[in-house]
């Protein structure tokens, strides 16, 4: 659950940095809806594919760090400190960083294959590093089992992912801008619970 | 045609608001309350009522009440709980009560309790690992409770 | 100005004749409450409800006589707010011996059900079938008891449950209309997102620890009402936060603002109807060809619900209290309660009447809750020499 809370309270935040590309790659195709729809849809399978990757990744981490220490709460404790401090960094900045959507190296990459273009976009940008994503790394870290890790990312996918069906009504991008404010204050909050739930895992759970 | 039939559903929704609002504030006193819980089958969440009770130990003059363990997550288990354990009813225990709790089924006891019943002091013994500490010693009404918190055996 | 050339502003006046006739069904539905009353056999408590049935109906005509509807609102919705801690408090110490929750209330789920709890329930509700908050299921103060109002209202009122029934509301209005000017002008109206953006981060953290998060950390008002006992270092912290959320949103920030601050920037709950506001039938709407563009309405919309768009669609945006403070400044008449679905020519004085009937019906009987409970308090008070 707390990784489809990470993706859905930092969805926007994934949309904010994904739209201004897609929504264009969408448009100048010059698609109806139900393209636009498989678009979009391919673009989530690569995400997927990407964050799959991760969910591997965190188990071996689990595995090799986190069950060999027992100072496990202190490790996790401090990486949730450290990743909320970082997303709320991430989240108050004002500009989306450069080619935080990986659009382009899609598109050199892809070039040949412009079917694959959205699916190869998905998968570098689902492979991009940010602190809601280190967040969900962690927990699914301290899952200690590989399908729990993967669970985790599964549901930080589907939570992000919401964002993202609407785009193939571009109608909808209307209200991307209000959303990317509401998905701010909603990544604010969480981050501050992440940071406070690393505290107490920090200070070995000091009964307060 | 259209519109004519529109505006009569609008006023007709809105001469409902007067209806709607005294079902809101007055139906709970008619019993629409309870029927609503029976109907959605809601219950109360076990880390507040402490789950179901699954074993009772009868000591004559009192009975212990042993709930569930409790690791309800909104999906799935939590990584960490809590069992608890009542004696009632308050004012037939003895001055100390002294127990061994079988918490998860398997016939073995994974803890003593000691309890003062009057001043709530608690001595929490494991006997299991996944047994970690004392949450809390309380006297609600009628009764002695204490809740011993958990690790999740299963995982 | 002279007398005669002022500008009228807010709904039409009517006669004294048409507004008794059309206040009839008003006496009778509210008079419910003191036909109970008199089965209670208690003189005090008697007088506090005929007291009280009587200055809402009067208040209820001066509506429909004067064409005002947000200063008669305002000072019962005032009433309501102030009058809760007044037998509330009282009452939890009789019954708990404080106003301060022990631990024995939580794990005997003894606490009482705010309705403004209500949005985090539902997903855990949903999913498990559990309610994530330690009061009585039914009877009482319990979840169904609540869960109830709020269905009943936000299915007539939508939003306007924030501005004719919310229990607490009416502190941030207090506060935000002591002040004649505003220290503080210009708000960044990115905030109005804020409630939004709570609304899904609590729904979320609620659901996943299955407790209660606003409640916990966030609620300004349990400086009014209940609150858990500072037995760790955890619950004081609580104690400090809303402590202080409640003296920076609901005292300060709408006294320098003469804005209802937590209402309109803060409130989840005010968020989700915000959303159900949707499939209210009745709402606020602004005829473009009347309006002068002067932005009153604007500047003086205590939640933040108009902006030039408004002006241009015609239709507040969806935090809309329908607290009806635009429709009393117009000095063009330009703004008025619609029905949807009728047409836009349609009376809005007919519109009016159907939407206060409702809103003052919630008034009422919330009110009858708090401030008649309140006046028993102070009339054993005066009596007795004590509240409790």
């Amino acid at each position: 659950m707390q990784g489809f809370l990470l993706g859905l309270a930092n969805g926007t935040t994934c949309l904010t940095f994904c739209a201004p590309v897609l929504v264009p790659f969408l448009l100048e195709e010059g698609k109806n809806v139900r393209q636009n729809l498989m678009t979009v849809l391919k673009f989530l399978g690569g995400r997927l594919g990407g964050y799959m990757l991760f969910g591997l990744l965190a188990w071996a981490t689990g595995s090799l760090l986190l069950r060999t220490t027992s100072y496990q709460g202190l490790v996790i404790g401090a990486a949730y400190v450290g990743l909320s401090a970082l997303l709320l960094v991430a989240v108050l900045r004002k500009k989306a960083p450069a080619g935080a959507c990986a659009f382009e190296g899609a598109r050199a990459t892809f070039s040949r294959w412009p079917a694959l273009i959205p699916l190869g976009m998905g998968f570098l940008a689902g492979l991009k590093v940010c602190p809601p994503l280190l967040l969900a790394f962690t927990d699914a870290a301290s899952t200690g089992t590989l399908i729990g890790s993967l669970f985790v990312f599964l549901m930080f996918f589907v939570g992000t992912s919401i964002y993202f069906i609407p785009l193939s009504f571009l109608g909808a991008f209307a209200h991307v801008s209000d959303l990317r404010i509401v998905g701010k204050f909603a990544a604010v909050i969480v981050a501050l619970y992440y940071l406070f739930s690393g505290v107490l895992l920090f200070t070995g759970g000091v009964r307060l | 045609m259209m519109k004519i039939l529109k505006a009569i559903c609008g006023y007709t929704l809105a001469v409902l608001g007067v209806p709607l609002v005294l079902i809101g504030i007055m139906g709970p006193s008619y019993g629409l309350g309870e029927l609503f819980i029976s109907a959605t089958g809601l219950t109360l969440s076990p880390w507040f009522d402490g789950g179901e009770v699954v074993q009772t130990i009868d000591h004559g003059t009192y009975q212990t009440h042993v709930h569930r363990m409790v690791f309800d997550a909104l999906i799935g288990e939590r990584k960490e709980g809590f069992v608890q354990v009542d004696w009632v009813p308050l004012d037939a225990l003895p001055a100390r009560v002294d127990e061994e709790i079988e918490a998860d089924g398997d016939g073995q006891a994974d803890f003593r309790v000691e309890v003062d019943t009057a001043n709530k002091e608690s001595t929490l013994t494991p006997y299991a690992s996944w047994v970690l500490e004392l949450e809390g010693t309380y006297k609600p009404e009628g009764s002695l409770m204490v809740r011993v918190r958990l690790r999740n055996p299963s995982r | 100005m002279t007398a005669s050339t002022k500008t009228r502003t807010g709904s039409p006046p009517m006669a004294i004749w048409k507004a008794l006739l059309l206040s009839l069904p008003m006496f009778l539905i509210t008079a419910l409450l003191p036909l109970q009353a008199l089965e209670s056999g208690e003189l005090s408590y008697i007088v506090a409800i005929l007291v009280m049935w009587l200055g809402f109906n009067v208040a209820f005509i001066l509506m429909l006589t004067t064409g005002q509807t947000y200063r008669y609102r305002s000072v019962l919705f005032i009433l309501l707010a102030v009058a809760l801690p007044l037998w509330f408090i009282p009452m939890m110490i009789e019954t708990h011996g404080s106003m301060m929750l022990s631990e024995e209330a939580f794990v005997s789920a003894e606490a009482n059900f705010c309705p403004l709890a209500t949005f985090m329930v539902i997903v855990p509700a949903l999913v498990k079938r559990i309610v994530i908050f330690p009061s009585a299921l039914a009877g009482g103060l319990g979840f169904a008891t609540a869960a109830f109002m709020w269905a009943g209202s936000t299915l007539a009122l939508g939003r306007g449950w924030c501005s004719w029934g919310c229990l607490f509301g009416g502190w941030d209005e207090l506060f935000s209309r002591l002040r004649k000017r505003a220290v503080i002008k210009n708000i960044d109206r990115r905030w109005i997102y804020l409630p939004f953006g709570l609304l899904l981060a609590i729904v979320l953290l609620s659901a996943v620890t299955l407790s209660p998060i606003y409640c916990e950390w966030l609620c300004p008002f349990k400086i009014v009402t209940e609150f858990q006992a500072p037995t760790s270092l955890l619950a004081i912290i609580q104690i400090i936060t809303f402590v202080v959320l409640f003296f920076a949103l609901v005292v300060v920030l709408p006294l320098l603002t003469r804005r209802r601050i937590q209402c309109g920037l803060f409130c989840p709950f005010g968020a989700l109807q915000s959303l159900l506001n949707k499939i209210n039938i009745f709402e606020v709407r602004i005829d473009p060809e009347k309006c002068n563009q002067c932005k009153r309405c604007i500047r003086e919309c205590p939640t933040f619900s108009l902006n030039e768009g408004s002006l241009e669609s015609g239709n507040p945006l969806i935090t809309c209290t329908k607290c009806a403070r635009c429709i009393d400044i117009c000095t063009k008449n330009a703004i008025s309660f619609h029905i949807k679905g009728t047409s836009l020519q349609a009376s809005p004085a007919v519109a009016r009447v159907l939407y206060l009937y409702p809103g003052f019906v919630l008034l009422f009987f919330i009110s009858s809750a708090n401030v008649g409970a309140a006046l028993h308090r102070i009339v054993k008070l005066i009596t007795t020499g004590s509240m409790i």
